[in-house]
């Protein structure tokens, strides 16, 4: 009895520490931007940085000193980036893989939503507490870009909601697992009409959530010095780092769960390297590619083409999805 | 119903009130000659003021057990008087589980508002009379739920305006106190009358004025008459929720009272307005069966959520802030209420008790700042967090809560709110509902925006000089707001249980009109009803909350472990001017980073909206006078046509 308790504790701490937890985000994430940085110059007919640049990077901004602003308060300025890391890690192991989940009926899609607001808050409030006024332009574009992004992600959510919902027969459906196990039934929701718009939508949703091209007017390192993150230096600056990729890797592999599920092959490391090759289809098309071709918006367009092009899409696919098409 | 043991708990209804009117009355007569202490100028007043309010808790903690655990409806006739000839003689208490939910929450926040007082009303004249009035307003509102009679909860109505309008204009030396209670004594007064005129209405028509017995009348002979009188109490009440159109008083009131009274205000009496609205539509006229009742509460509820969320992101003032965003919740109050489903009371209910803590701790936030520095200001503040490190901690438990941050409070009542409109939604397939979910979820977004807008300008960002001296709050005043901070955080992370013990036997005596009859001794055919709901989302803030404390300290060991904490600071002392903040060719000052316009990128979109309300909301009482006068004409047509 106690032995098995012992050996539950284990497993569950392996899920946390291991995969699809810590070293599974770290190693996946920093790829991801390491993949991004590669495509994008490459693109841009520039030779670009080794695919491992952001493992170098981070490595080396944690030999680095910290400086903190006299201006700051301390331990919210210090805290910060590892709340928001934490956080973004527990998210990651709710989002299950094809048939895995390392933590399934904990919470749900609406759920997901708001701790993704963890991470951002945590930047936030660290930068807020930094003193630094190009922090706070960062912090209130950032602000706002969260704002832009959420009534698309709402209506993408629960146009799925209704969907595997009504398919499922209890009306609606805001499980994680659940929408998994529809996806198994009846094929991705990709394949379904009424969903197209919603993975477009929620597709330009991901370079706004992860503060890229042409969305990233929060960090805007020539106009007010990388934002919120202007008096970050040395190992908490390399947190923010390894936070933002760990964001790619969650946003994206949260996308390829709600639309790209489907039927897994059991063995769990087939899956997660069919599932991370998606989520590397993903960042080419939606972060790289993007980013290549614009340039930075200002922050009242970015709100405005997001409340209007994009909510616009979510709303067609929630309607077509009411109406059961 | 002679209940010859004093002790018996069937009498601890009226002791509760009783105990407040009698701790009014002794402050009362004991003068008004300040005492000499410093830190205590009410003296033992206080003390009686406290020990009034925590009696009053205790006598109603106490009918947890028989009310919400067993279900019993307490009938309660005072002086031994009782029906005779089929009518309802004398006075009577009816004490329900959703009397007895609105009372704890009421009671609580007296309490913690009564301790917080002592030292913040220190720098004041005339503290003995504000205990006076306190105690009068706590017994108004407790009086007004606990009440079986209607004439009662318009007596107690009268009672608690009157006290809350000489505790607006309090502070009389603060700019703009008196203005804003005579605001409040104007329109508040028109919403008293309202409900006099409809309490006439009824009395002349049935002959009784006992809630029970007019709930076992009226839905059967439904006239204009009572039609009329319906729309006059609902707008009655409507004022005393401060919901739209009422909301511009609120930012008025709250703005000039002192923030323990804020804490009265928006917990407790927006509260007595929402409880009186459930009374009339669920008990009184039975009307939430119908479909066009349910439209106006959800339509004035999703109107008031986002309405006043949008005013409070034009604020530049704490407590106007703070005060806007209290009617945006009572919004969600509302709707999730007007969805007239077990989940949607159970999920409106939570958010009502939510709301009580999470906005009493933010006003007493409010308050500490306001005790310490001598303003309100956003555009004056910043960088508290240094000087104020506890009130910082606690401002932000607050703010996460109201913003619907998991694992607190707010967003496991918005959570459940969520739901049952999108649960609302599926079953009667009107999409209406879905807006209600979208707006509700997006205001939710909006909130946290506005209080990041609060801790960047009040307790982050730079300090200005003339705040360098400034200190953390006493004791007592932090042991308040920590109380309130506590409730924030045990009733987010165990909602199953804060459901099972108080929201859901309130829902469940909602529902249950006929119980609420009978237990007075009247007849009635309505059959009981079973409540149960079951949750379409899953949410576990407890596991949720353990896997993310072995996150965070795996992740703290490596970091301690690592470089992280060897630190050196720069200082900001005799830096050259070339290395201050250059930002856009302006100086600091220029920049827009401080004050109200934090999130000009999304309000530049809604520039046309927020010149509209700006220019409606004149602040001209005789505006917000006429905006009453219409509210009545169109509840009135509307009534004439939905009833």
């Amino acid at each position: 009895m106690t032995a098995s308790i012992f050996l539950n504790g284990l497993q569950y701490l392996g899920y946390i520490l291991i995969f699809p937890g810590f070293l599974f985000c770290f190693l996946c994430g920093m790829l991801l931007t390491g993949i991004d940085r590669k495509l994008v110059a490459r693109m841009q007919k520039r030779v670009g940085p080794p695919i491992l640049q952001p493992f170098y990077d981070f490595f080396k901004l944690c030999g680095k000193e910290t400086i903190v602003p006299a201006a700051a308060s301390r331990t919210t300025f210090l805290m910060a980036p590892l709340v928001g890391l934490a956080a973004l890690v527990v998210i990651q192991l709710f989002i299950p893989i094809r048939g895995f989940s390392a933590f399934s009926g904990m919470a749900d899609i609406i759920v997901i939503l708001y701790l993704l607001l963890i991470p951002a808050l945590a930047a936030i409030l660290g930068a807020a507490a930094s003193g630094s006024p190009y922090a706070g332009v960062g912090l209130s574009r950032e602000m706002v870009t969260i704002i832009a992004c959420e009534l698309p992600l709402v209506l993408v959510l629960l146009a799925i909601a209704r969907t595997v919902g009504s398919a499922m027969g209890t009306g609606l459906c805001f499980s994680l697992s659940e929408i998994a196990r529809y996806q198994v039934e009846n094929g991705s929701l990709i394949t379904k009409l009424s969903m197209i718009p919603a993975a477009v939508a929620f597709a330009m949703v991901i370079p706004g959530e992860t503060g890229s091209h042409p969305f990233d007017t929060a960090e805007a390192e020539t106009e007010i010095c990388e934002g919120m993150h202007a008096e970050y230096s040395g190992a908490p600056l390399a947190v923010f780092k390894l936070s933002h990729a760990v964001k790619v890797l969650t946003m994206t592999s949260l996308f390829v769960a709600l639309f790209f599920g489907g039927v897994g092959t059991g063995i769990t490391a087939v899956d997660g390297v069919i599932v991370f090759a998606l989520c590397v289809a993903a960042t080419a098309l939606f972060i790289s590619f993007v980013h290549a071709v614009t340039a930075r918006l200002k922050i009242e367009q970015v709100f405005k083409y997001y409340w209007t092009v994009v909510s616009g899409l979510a709303l067609v696919s929630l309607v077509l999805a009411w109406y059961g098409l | 119903m002679n209940f010859a043991n004093m002790t018996d708990y069937h009498h601890f209804p009226i002791y509760a009130i009783m105990v407040l009117f009698l701790g009014a009355f002794i402050i009362a007569a004991s003068g008004g000659k300040p005492s000499k202490n410093p830190n205590n100028p009410a003296g033992f007043r206080a003390w009686i003021a406290l020990i009034a309010t925590a009696a009053s808790l205790c006598f109603l903690a106490a009918l947890i057990k028989p009310v919400m655990l067993d279900g019993e409806v307490i009938a309660y006739w005072m002086g031994s008087r009782g029906i005779s000839g089929g009518y309802a003689i004398g006075i009577a208490l009816e004490v329900d589980a959703l009397s007895l939910f609105f009372a704890l929450l009421i009671a609580t926040a007296v309490f913690v508002s009564a301790i917080y007082s002592i030292r913040y009303m220190v720098h004041d004249d005339c503290v003995p009379q504000y205990y006076v009035l306190y105690c009068l307003l706590a017994g108004g509102v407790l009086g007004l739920v606990l009440s079986g009679d209607i004439f009662n909860m318009f007596v107690m109505v009268e009672i608690l305006t009157f006290a809350a309008v000489a505790l607006t204009a309090f502070r009389t030396k603060v700019y703009g106190a008196l203005e804003a209670a005579f605001k409040y004594l104007v329109v508040g007064c028109m919403g008293s009358t309202a409900i006099l005129t409809g309490v006439i209405l009824l009395y002349a028509q049935y002959h009784t004025l006992n809630l029970a017995q007019l709930a076992s009348l009226i839905p059967g002979t439904m006239n204009n008459a009572t039609k009329l009188a319906f729309a006059f109490l609902y707008i009655g009440f409507s004022t005393k929720a401060f919901i739209v159109p009422f909301h511009p008083l609120a930012a008025d009131a709250h703005g000039a009272a002192p923030a323990s009274i804020s804490v009265l205000i928006s917990g407790v009496l927006t509260k007595s307005g929402i409880y009186g609205i459930m009374r009339l539509t669920y008990f009184l006229f039975q009307t939430m069966g119908l479909g066009r009742m349910q439209f106006m509460l959800v339509f004035i509820g999703s109107v008031s959520m986002f309405v006043c969320v949008t005013m409070a992101l034009a604020q530049h003032d704490f407590k106007r802030l703070l005060a806007y965003h209290s009617i945006s919740q009572i919004g969600y109050v509302l709707a999730a209420v007007g969805l007239a489903s077990a989940l949607g009371v159970s999920a409106g209910l939570y958010h009502a008790m939510n709301h009580t803590l999470f906005k009493g701790l933010l006003f007493l936030a409010a308050g500490a700042v306001l005790h310490e520095t001598g303003t309100t200001d956003l555009g004056k503040l910043g960088g508290l967090s240094k000087k104020m490190p506890h009130t910082t901690v606690l401002f932000l438990i607050g703010a996460f809560s109201i913003s619907g941050v998991p694992p607190f409070n707010g967003f496991a009542s918005k959570w459940m709110i969520y739901q049952a409109s999108y649960q609302k939604a599926v079953d009667t397939g009107n999409i209406g509902f879905l807006l209600v979910t979208i707006i509700a979820l997006v205001t939710s977004t909006l909130t946290l925006a506005s209080f990041v807008k609060v801790s960047q300008s009040v307790f982050f960002g730079q300090l200005p000089k003339e705040y360098e001296n400034v200190k953390e709050v006493p004791f007592g005043m932090r042991l308040a707001m920590g109380i309130l901070a506590a409730l924030c955080v045990v009733t987010g992370l165990f909602p199953k249980s804060v459901t099972a013990l108080l929201t859901e036997p309130a829902a469940k005596a909602a529902a249950n009109v006929g119980n609420y009859i009978t237990s007075m001794g009247f007849k009635t055919s309505l059959p009981a009803v079973e409540v149960s709901f079951v949750e379409a989302g899953v949410w576990e803030p407890i596991n949720w909350l353990l896997i993310l404390c072995i996150a965070l300290l795996g992740v703290t060991i490596v970091a301690v472990a690592g470089k992280y904490d060897h630190v050196s600071e720069t200082t900001s002392e005799n830096v050259e001017t070339k290395y201050q903040l250059f930002y856009g060719g302006e100086e600091n000052v220029y920049s827009q980073v401080g004050g109200g316009d934090l999130f000009w990128g999304f309000k530049h979109n809604w520039r046309h909206y927020f010149d509209f309300m700006h220019k409606l909301h004149s602040g001209v009482v005789n505006d917000y006078a006429l905006w009453a006068v219409v509210a009545l004409a169109l509840a009135i047509v509307y009534m004439m046509i939905a009833l």
